[in-house]
């Protein structure tokens, strides 16, 4: 199936009625997928006088001040810098005692490799962990406390399982070689195996990162002192004070989608790898 | 499998090593799901220091049979119910004709399979927020284009069943992404050779999507079922922001946080009930467990079927 094979049929038949078809509803589902985003960013570059009287003139002028005004009453830069350091130590925490998990279970270097690798597939199926999650880090004392909440982000069954799956494709030969060369275990996961398995390793980064940015259940739950709120909980606060002025409330949402956006598109590969991982082969 | 890393002490450092992860997973996730099922036989409160007693199965006769609040709890897993059967089917449907047709040789297919994906990584906050604005009922865009047709409609705002209806269709916009994207990997899979053979023999799109693409998408049809089907009883976040906690429109899930941890607002108000909570989360996990293995059992006869 050549491009050229495709050019000569189509100029064969002028009118192609299920490409034209296609093309159609593609056109139309993609209204829908970019008419919130476009009604967004042209609510962020209104005045809220404006808006009220007609919520979806065209912002003729641009009015830049929602993202300044937004930026400064939402606390912008204090929940930013804390989404930043849940996401980053709890990722960093999880992936590295993840690769030593998943490791000797893709081997079978440990005992019951089996049967500790389904402990974390039926992890889809059990009961919310909630409550007892609750319970437990109350009487540790670190309910409203970063550490706390920095503790609940630090598994991820579906990771392991992703890693596992990689490192099964390193071939075993290149562990009987290393240890052959007086490489001990550590140095070699460490810096002999990790650099083999980066992409799945970039893969459970970019999901479980993402799950975390995007968590809003569990600070609300667990963090009460605003000092602690990530960007989510900030901006549903913010919601709840000025939710009825929508141009500095778009503003505020679309300074936290863009970043998002753009951050997605480098990192498409990984995230559509993670979520693909084993689909295929059932 | 042979290991080759020493013998005598330092065999156990692949199990020293694998230790902090693993304790972690016991102590945070499997732990604490395993420990609902005792929790829900308590009267446990999210006091700190507050007696815990042995209730037995007081919270179960309570949730199920108890007056208004059990009909209410019931309308609840019902509406999971149907939350569930509109998501999944629509959101499968949906998902797999835009792969069909994005798995075709289209000018510009790269575009839109990023375009419908992207609102999977924006998470329920920045989707609800986006949606509340586009279905602004006041002179808002989609109730402008309603407006041509003569309809009327408060969105979020209207009775609970259109509201509730609402959500059904913002999750299905943020989600659909994923299922078009699993189902590409799976068509991806599918050789060639076999729509080359079928073109030779004068098939129809229809004949080749009936006689190949559908069996052999069986692992991505599996998935994406399954997935879909778990994700949507366990899914209320969008409840979350697009709604807060409005009589009938809630869900099981969002019922369990709102009971648990007495996040409610409006007319509906509860205090700390985490015994009832968890026994809620018990009932919602037998809902995934025999509804997750009746659609298992289901795809391996049809899987069976199909391959035998």
């Amino acid at each position: 199936m050549s491009t050229t094979t495709g050019t000569v049929s189509s100029r064969r038949k002028p009118m192609d009625w299920g490409k034209l078809a296609s093309y159609g509803f593609l056109v139309l589902l993609a209204l829908v997928y970019l008419g919130p985003l476009l009604m967004l960013v042209n609510t962020s570059l209104r005045t809220t006088p404006s808006f009220n009287r007609d919520a979806i003139g065209l912002a003729v002028q641009p009015n830049f001040e929602n993202f300044a005004e937004a930026w400064e009453k939402a606390n912008f830069p204090k929940y930013l810098l804390n989404s930043v350091v849940y996401t980053v130590s709890a990722t960093t925490i999880y992936v590295i005692t993840a690769v030593f998990v998943a490791f000797p279970i893709a081997r079978g270097y440990v005992r019951y490799a089996g049967v500790l690798l389904t402990l974390f597939v039926i992890a889809l199926f059990l009961p919310p962990a909630l409550i007892p999650q609750f319970q437990l880090i109350l009487r540790l004392g670190l309910y409203n406390n970063p550490i706390g909440y920095i503790l609940l982000f630090i598994v991820n069954p579906i990771g392991i399982v992703i890693l596992v799956n990689y490192i099964k494709t390193v071939p075993q030969e290149l562990d009987e070689a290393a240890a052959l060369d007086g490489c001990g275990y550590f140095r070699f996961v460490w810096s002999i195996v990790l650099p083999l398995i980066r992409p799945a390793v970039a893969t459970v980064v970019v999901l479980h990162s993402i799950g975390i940015w995007n968590e809003i259940i569990l600070p609300t739950i667990y963090l009460t002192n605003d000092d602690f709120y990530p960007i989510t909980r900030g901006l549903i606060v913010f919601q709840g004070v000025y939710g009825s002025d929508w141009p500095v409330l778009a503003a505020a949402v679309l300074m936290l989608t863009l970043p998002m956006v753009i951050l997605f598109l480098f990192l498409q590969r990984y995230i559509v790898s993670g979520l693909t991982a084993g689909s295929v082969k059932g | 499998m042979t290991y080759h890393f020493g013998r005598g002490r330092s065999r156990w450092l692949p199990y020293l090593l694998l230790l902090p992860g693993i304790i972690a997973y016991f102590v945070v996730a499997l732990g604490p799901s395993l420990a609902t099922a005792v929790f829900s036989f308590t009267d446990a409160t999210g006091l700190p220091g507050a007696p815990v007693n042995w209730v037995g199965l007081d919270n179960y006769r309570e949730f199920l049979f108890l007056g208004q609040a059990a009909r209410d709890n019931l309308n609840a897993v019902g509406r999971t119910l149907i939350f569930c059967f509109f998501v999944t089917t629509i959101q499968f449907a949906l998902g797999l004709l835009v792969a069909v047709i994005l798995n075709q040789k289209l000018r510009g297919r790269n575009f839109f399979r990023t375009l419908y994906f992207m609102p999977v990584i924006l998470g329920a906050v920045i989707q609800g927020l986006i949606w509340s604005l586009f279905l602004y009922p006041l002179g808002g865009p989609l109730a402008e284009f309603l407006a041509i047709f003569g309809v009327r409609s408060e969105f979020l705002g209207a009775q609970p069943t259109e509201a509730f209806a609402w959500v059904i269709v913002v999750q299905i916009w943020a989600n659909m992404g994923t299922t078009m994207i699993i189902f590409l990997a799976g068509l991806q899979t599918i050789s060639a050779e076999y729509y080359e053979a079928a073109r030779i023999d004068g098939a129809n799109r229809w004949q080749v999507f009936a006689n190949i693409t559908w069996p052999l998408l069986t692992p991505s049809v599996n998935t994406n079922l399954l997935l879909n089907v778990i994700g949507s009883l366990q899914a209320w976040q969008l409840f979350l922001v697009l709604l807060g906690y409005r009589n009938g429109t809630q869900v099981l899930g969002y019922l369990i946080y709102a009971t648990g941890f007495g996040q409610t607002s409006g007319s509906v108000t509860s205090s700390f009930r985490q015994g009832y909570a968890a026994a809620a989360s018990i009932v919602m996990f037998v809902m995934v467990l025999v509804i997750g293995m009746t659609v298992q059992t289901i795809l391996r006869r049809r899987e069976a079927r199909i391959m035998g």
